[in-house]
């Protein structure tokens, strides 16, 4: 196989990757909102869900978590799988994997702002929403934007795993050249591709720290 | 506005499905979806121009073109390849699928090939035989038919328990790396794939041993309700062998000596 036919089957398998991250990073980001508002609501029961929920999702490795999310409808309900259940699933598992994530981050940044904002918000005539939309989460987009941007990275790398579900993401097209050419050239091209990509990632998340850097 | 983000993931979501090549068609009756390993060459793996390709797979082309199917080349991580079966996204497991050990766990097709399981060694390793393994770290792939050969305390059992360790790997090509690493001093894999991997390394560096494990055959293997498919198969690999078609493949890859279908 020549240099540029697996330059282009890797360029084709990082479409498929670039397309899982951008799907979950659109999927969990506001599902983490839900997670993390459900995680500091005034009703228990519903705390305590979250609360496991998110102990299960930090708690299991994301691999196992794929697995299930993919196979269980025919485990438990044997409803034959076909061949189109596979991409959905592992958007899916990324989705609400990455949610629980996001959804710490966000608490943790929601819990930062002092209590007394909300108090002088509510002497100022600020409704409670008026005071979250307008006030408190400004604020916490830039206190968490940090982390947030630690996350994104993890998960460019993590997408490697749906290589789990036979998805055909670069890794796993890596490791079919690397065996039909019994060379690990694939491997280090690879590793390059994923390297680009964060690079592009950490420069607009930092172009993004930049712009939010006004007080 | 919350809608609307429902709405708009809704439709990406299903965007991404259509575009995804992940999905790979539909079960229809005019598709025949085959698992394969696409680290197993000759049997299964992508060639020169990126396609998927090799003996078994030119195989089920061939029987597509009979049937007038459309064949869907379904790659699989091996050790989930039951799991992919039993839930219908893939009809059948067609890629260098030894028989021997697993006869009542799926419905077979006829055997095709004779293979055995053999060990590679670094040829400057001072192992010749299976007596030299004793007190080695000895490699072999998870869920292989090699892997079951050792575990079987009526096949290699004894022999196994000679090692120091038996490694297992996910696929060839770390084992190799470490074979030439010199962290592991043999593999135990299937004489078609040691074949290749030994041609397509070149300059001598390996050597296969001149004891085999056992002797085994290779089926394609259908979830065991789907007899049915089974038989059709059987019928269109007796045409392929009677037409010339199945002769020209094995030779194509290097199998002749190895082909058992009459």
């Amino acid at each position: 196989m020549s240099f540029q036919v697996m330059l282009t089957e890797l360029t084709t398998g990082m479409l498929i990757t670039m397309s899982i991250f951008v799907l979950t990073l659109i999927c969990s980001m506001p599902l983490g909102f839900l997670v993390a508002f459900g995680r500091m609501a005034k009703n228990s029961v519903i705390r305590r869900i979250t609360q496991f929920y998110i102990s299960v999702m930090r708690g299991t490795p994301l691999m196992l978590q794929l697995m299930v999310v993919y196979f269980f409808p025919w485990y438990l309900f044997h409803i034959p799988l076909g061949s189109n259940w596979r991409f959905p699933a592992i958007i899916l598992g990324f989705s609400i994997n990455y949610a629980a994530y996001f959804a710490e981050i966000y608490r943790s940044g929601i819990e930062a702002i002092p209590k007394g904002q909300y108090e002088a918000a509510k002497l100022l005539g600020y409704s409670k929403s008026q005071t979250f939309i307008k006030i408190i989460l400004p604020q916490v987009f830039k206190i968490i934007l940090p982390s947030v941007t630690n996350e994104i990275i993890t998960l460019v790398k993590d997408t490697s795993l749906a290589y789990t579900l036979s998805c055909l993401e670069m890794f796993s097209v890596a490791k079919q050249i690397a065996a039909a050419e019994t060379s690990m050239v694939p491997f280090a091209v690879a590793a390059l591709f994923y390297y680009i990509f964060n690079l592009l990632v950490s420069f607009i998340m930092n172009r993004m720290e930049k712009k939010m850097s006004y007080y | 506005m919350k809608k609307k983000i429902v709405s708009l993931i809704a439709a990406l979501s299903l965007g991404a499905l259509m575009l995804s090549g992940c999905g790979a068609g539909k079960n229809d009756d005019k598709t025949f979806v085959v698992g394969f390993d696409a680290e197993y060459p000759p049997y299964g793996y992508m060639d020169e121009n990126g396609e998927y390709t090799g003996f078994d797979l030119e195989l089920a082309e061939a029987v597509c073109k009979l049937e007038g199917w459309t064949l869907v080349k379904q790659p699989l991580i091996w050790d989930n390849k039951d799991n992919e079966l039993n839930s219908g996204s893939i009809d059948c497991i067609w890629n260098g699928f030894t028989m021997d050990g697993r006869e009542d766990d799926y419905a077979w097709s006829v055997p095709y090939v004779d293979n055995s399981q053999v060990i590679v060694t670094a040829a400057d390793s001072g192992i010749q035989t299976f007596s030299d393994l004793n007190g080695k770290v000895v490699g072999v792939q998870a869920a292989s038919a090699a892997l079951s050969v050792l575990e079987d305390p009526d096949q290699q059992k004894s022999l196994a328990d000679t090692f120091k360790t038996l490694q297992t790997f996910a696929d060839y090509n770390t084992a190799f790396a470490e074979l030439q690493a010199g962290s592991v001093d043999a593999i135990a894999m299937d004489i078609g794939v040691a074949q290749y991997q030994l041609e397509s390394r070149g300059n001598g560096e390996f050597i296969i041993l001149d004891e085999h494990l056992n002797a085994e055959q290779y089926g394609v293997g259908f979830a065991l309700n789907n007899t049915e498919l089974r038989d059709t198969i059987n019928a269109d690999l007796k045409k392929l062998k009677e037409d010339g078609t199945f002769d020209a493949l094995a030779e194509k890859y290097g199998l002749s000596d190895m082909t058992c279908l009459e």
